[in-house]
């Protein structure tokens, strides 16, 4: 395929748009075509209630994958990241609290307050952790092999991350074969006695899965987290008016490098003929054609919504219905008439400590049985009545989201099943919100009274309003099974799919995890290789 | 000083008992020793209430190698299998699902459940059988050190992937999801009828602590699977006169073979000089002396009992205290002087000769599972039955029954009371599960043994009641089974050798361990001595 040749990327979010970027660099000519009337996908800032702006799904970044941060170089274009220090405030409603810095040290003092064994472990955590991280970083940046004939790059980037495992040495290599399908309680309860410190580093290997503190893989999870951030509780990194900015200074970074990029330009089918993509016809009846096409969506809805199933090989189909992709996350966002007061901050810090101490992430799930439970109840098609929440107030630090002395607060919530067994999401809507408010009660006694608004984002809105297909946030759940060259299916995950000229890009593919830009950069270097 | 041998092996079990016998065979002198009255360990049978003859522990045969029965002629020594027939889960709704070794039958059955199941059951019977081919090979072979790259082990994970890349597409692609998917999600994209999944998801948690959502249960479903694979139902059966007669067969042949075998003779300490075992004290105070001792118990009796710390490696004792025991499950074992009525098919019938599994669904098992993780035993438990005295009257007096019911959960570790106040509750409410199923059961009672994981750990030596002495959690298998590092039978101590359950490839009456334990150390004699 001739350089200049229009390439179309399907869906606006992240990946999308840092496919588009490198494919523009690559000397093609991408087109961004996006259903909503504004770019970003998971990544966006909407108004949730007058005055009141909002992260209104993903509220913090990845982070972006290094290499690409410095490629698109998005400071360039008005976009600000703010990192809070704490990154995590943990309470637990008897009035105790951690709070997780940069410096592992300072945690660590912090720590010891509660256990001086748990204080001791936690930069030797931190250290293996780092350690092995590195690994899964290396893993990230790479195309999954293929198994029958691997090529070159193949065998080369095998040998790379051949030798960096063995860098390990004996020890770390056993750690790593056996951490991986173990449970996360277990392996936050190898380093750590406290029930606070163990849940707080179990739940990043159950966030946004369908996965509890003692589903064994929940450390896999874990891991390939820590590669995006080998700080033990992950990143927490905001931008200057939500993240919303953040999608949009990649466009802008896209549209540099010469993409062209269209809102409210929804897909309808990608057209194919004899096994071969020819161009997508849009909602309103345009077509466009083209030779390759690149998919953003998630698989399912890439082989089942926008391509003719019936043309798709019988086997390769199956694998994609196979592919587990119900949602376990919900979101819910306030508006606050003010800072909501957590009384185990007393104990903490000072008072001048308040404001910063709630900048960051906010974890409510102070025990193992805590997250277990929730989880218990969305197995059933139900959500428990103290879910595990993640909360944000990014009006800490980006004060301009909310009028003046006012604040906003962004909390995900599981286990919120997809599938509910009684009701739906539209009669527990209500319900939902109030049982967040009830547990944040439990730990900000005043937040219920400060509320002056809430929007709340069921699974089944992810679904119809932001287009995950089963409300799953990473577009599959990630899962020993649906990993590396298992993402999205085994003998496919490379990209490239059995219809010719069209690839995948979005979370659908390994790396899949969140928002670091890898599964798009990945994408794109495999394609402009393919058309070349 | 009391008596020299060439080899010592601690535990008179299915596994110690093979090691030995196979030891003796190349020619050494070998002494076993078992703590309790009886050979067999949990491979045993015991007169428990007066003319019931109960297999306490295990209960059928699964996986006995078909090597070892061969080379230790088995059959010649009074070893003799009988046919155990299929599967029968009674279902709350009157109905039942019966599986039956037939496999045609087995798929007109689940077709009264769904067309598209009976299907797919075909499929899945086909899939399943490149799957035990490739994983096969893997029980016998000693695991390779993936760390080093020392030829012979980089030969063997070659071999594996070379085998691996062997498999078609579809075999892969379903191999990989054997090795990582939960039980009840891999079976969910092959079948629709809820009892089906439920009962074949069964088989994923026996012996774990793990519930069939969990991650890793597909793969303890493939080790159960592999005994049905084996066609001839020499590998899924009733021994005849119980477990035990396992054990007694393989005693005769390690007998002939040479091997002393001593009872009521309880280790007490490995004796250790300068790094090299040198025998073992037995709690009567007497001290036998040996070139090599081969301990079929634990590592958790192995290592922390047996042997002082200052002994160890500190990173080996360490890994060795976070090895998973968990016990999970206990047992029920009934003396019947009648046989139970099924509510769903009444009278007796072929039906009671084989397994009758307690599995009505899949949310059935997982909330059995979600009362054990907080604690508590299942409120309605999974039970895997057996009415032996059907197939071998020999086990109980004419026209009276033993029924051997496996139950889980019950977890080592209760939140509330100890289980020697809960084991009367804990059998009580197994009695009442299959009461509803069987109405006429409480009636027919005439003896029961109940035995919870506290006393598989007190009376068999199984560490927290663990069937498997160990979780087989896919961190604790092949090259990490029962320390990484240490998955190769020997141990930090010279001449010190593993060869039970807890060693590559795990547990069941396989055998397997011991056999290739006893290879290894033959193998590495010279040098050692």
């Amino acid at each position: 395929m001739p350089l200049g040749q229009k390439v179309i990327v399907v869906g606006g979010g992240h990946n999308g748009l840092i496919a588009a970027f490198y494919l523009a660099k690559g000397g093609f000519k991408p087109l961004v075509l996006e259903r909503r009337g504004m770019v970003g996908g998971g990544a966006v800032t909407e108004e949730f209630h007058p005055g009141f702006r909002v992260s209104s799904l993903a509220h913090t970044l990845g982070p972006l994958r290094e290499d690409i941060a410095a490629d698109l170089q998005v400071e360039k274009f008005d976009c600000e990241i703010l990192r809070p220090d704490p990154r995590m405030f943990a309470p637990t409603a008897d009035g105790r609290a951690i709070l997780f810095y940069d410096d592992v040290h300072k945690t660590a003092g912090g720590i010891a307050r509660i256990s001086a064994k748990d204080g001791e472990q936690y930069p030797k955590f931190a250290k293996a952790l780092e350690e092995v991280a590195g690994v899964f970083a290396q893993l990230s940046l790479i195309t999954p092999p293929a198994i029958d004939k691997p090529t070159p790059e193949d065998l080369w980037n095998l040998l790379k991350t051949g030798r960096g495992v063995r860098k390990l040495g004996k020890k770390r290599i056993f750690d790593l074969l056996r951490w991986g399908p173990m449970a996360a309680a277990d392996f936050a309860a190898e380093f750590f006695e406290t029930e606070l410190i163990r849940a707080v580093i179990a739940a990043r290997g159950i966030f946004g899965t369908a996965l509890g503190p003692w589903s064994a893989g929940s450390t896999a999870v874990l891991l390939m987290r820590a590669a995006a951030d080998a700080n033990p509780v992950g990143s927490a990194a905001f931008v200057r008016g939500g993240l919303g900015k953040f999608t949009n200074a990649l466009a802008e970074a896209a549209r540099a490098a010469g993409a062209e990029i269209r809102t409210n330009a929804e897909v309808a089918q990608i057209r194919m003929k004899d096994g071969a993509v020819t161009g997508v016809v849009l909602a309103d009846g345009d077509e466009i054609a083209a030779e390759a096409v690149v998919s953003g969506a998630d698989p399912k809805r890439t082989f089942f919504n926008l391509v003719d199933a019936t043309q798709l090989d019988p086997r390769f189909a199956m694998r994609i219905k196979n592919f587990r992709m119900n949602g376990t996350v919900a979101k819910v966002n306030l508006a606050l008439g003010d800072l909501p007061a957590f009384p185990a901050l007393a104990g903490t810090v000072g008072p001048d400590g308040f404001r910063s101490a709630l900048s960051g992430r906010i974890h409510i799930g102070p025990e193992i049985d805590y997250l277990e439970k929730a989880f218990d109840a969305s197995k059933y098609g139900g959500y428990a009545a103290s879910p595990y929440l993640e909360m944000t107030i990014p009006t800490i630090l980006d004060p301009a989201l909310a009028p003046e002395g006012k604040h906003v607060a962004s909390v995900y919530v599981q286990f919120a099943p997809y599938k509910l067994k009684n009701g739906n999401w539209e009669t527990q809507r209500k319900e939902l919100g109030q049982t967040v408010m009830k547990t944040l009660a439990q730990y900000a006694p005043n937040l219920p009274s400060l509320v002056e608004g809430m929007q709340v984002i069921t699974p089944k809105d992810l679904e119809t309003e932001y287009g995950f297909t089963g409300g799953h946030i990473f577009h599959g759940e990630l899962a020993l099974d649906q990993i590396f060259t298992m993402r999205p299916v085994l003998d496919w995950a490379r990209y490239k799919t059995p219809i010719r000229g069209l690839f995948l890009c979005g979370n659908g593919t390994h790396p899949g995890n969140g928002l670091t830009g890898a599964s798009g950069a990945n994408a794109a270097k495999e394609i402009i290789h393919e058309l070349r | 000083m009391g008596q020299h041998y060439d080899a010592i092996v601690i535990g008179g079990g299915h596994n110690g008992l093979t090691n030995a016998a196979y030891l003796a065979k190349a020619g050494k002198k070998v002494c076993v020793l078992e703590r309790r009255h009886v050979l067999g360990g949990a491979a045993v049978t015991e007169e428990i209430i007066p003319g019931f003859l109960f297999s306490e522990c295990s209960y059928v045969v699964s996986l006995l190698r078909p090597e070892i029965i061969r080379e230790l002629d088995l059959p010649r020594h009074g070893l003799e299998i009988l046919p155990l027939d299929g599967t029968f889960t009674p279902m709350p709704s009157g109905d039942y699902l019966w599986r039956m070794n037939d496999h045609g039958r087995t798929v007109r059955e689940i077709r009264r459940h769904s067309r598209i199941d009976a299907e797919a059951y075909e499929e899945f019977s086909k899939m399943m059988t490149p799957m035990c081919r490739f994983v096969k090979p893997i029980l016998s072979m000693i695991p390779p050190d993936p760390t080093t790259l020392k030829p012979k082990d980089l030969k063997q994970l070659h071999f594996l992937l070379q085998r691996f890349r062997d498999l078609s597409s579809d075999e892969r692609y379903t191999l990989v999801q054997l090795m990582t998917m939960s039980a009840a999600d891999f079976l969910d994209q092959w079948f629709e009828t809820d009892v089906l999944k439920a009962t074949m998801s069964a088989s994923g948690i026996i012996g774990t602590f793990l519930g069939i959502r969990s991650p890793g249960t597909a793969y303890v479903l493939l080790h159960h699977y592999m005994g049905e694979i084996d066609g001839a139902f020499r590998s899924w059966g009733f021994s005849r006169g119980g477990t035990g007669a396992i054990s007694n067969a393989i005693a005769a042949a390690a007998r002939e073979a040479g091997v002393e075998i001593r009872t009521k003779a309880g280790v007490a300490k490995i004796l250790v000089k300068n790094g090299r075992v040198r025998g073992v004290a037995l709690t009567s105070g007497e001290e036998l002396t040996a070139n090599v001792v081969s301990s079929s118990v634990d590592p958790h009796l192995t290592f922390e009992k047996f042997l002082e710390p200052n002994e160890l490696p500190g990173e080996f004792l360490q890994d060795v205290k976070r090895y998973k025991f968990r016990g999970s499950s206990g047992k029920v074992n009934l003396a019947l002087d009648g046989l139970p009525e099924l509510k769903c098919m009444p009278g007796e019938g072929p039906h009671l000769r084989g397994a009758i599994s307690i599995s009505p669904g899949v949310e059935y098992m997982e909330r059995g599972y979600d009362d054990a993780k907080y604690g508590h035993y299942s409120r309605r438990p999974y039970v895997d039955m057996v009415i032996p005295s059907l197939t071998d009257p020999s086990v109980a007096p004419p026209g009276k029954h033993v029924m051997s019911c496996f139950v889980q959960y019950a977890p080592y570790k209760l939140a509330e009371g100890s289980w020697d106040e809960q084991r009367e509750a804990f059998g009580d409410n197994v009695i009442d599960t299959l009461s509803e199923y069987m109405p006429n059961l409480k009636k027919i009672i005439v003896g029961r043994q109940v035995l919870t994981p506290l006393d598989l750990e007190r009376e068999f030596g199984l560490t927290q009641g663990n069937i498997f002495q160990g979780e087989l959690s896919l961190e604790q298998l092949f090259f990490l089974r029962p320390v990484p590092g240490w998955a190769y039978y020997k141990t930090p101590v010279a001449n010190l050798y593993m060869c039970g359950s807890a060693t590559h490839p795990g547990g069941g009456i396989m055998a397997a361990p011991g056999r290739i334990a006893s290879q290894v150390i033959l193998k590495n004699w010279k040098r050692a001595n």
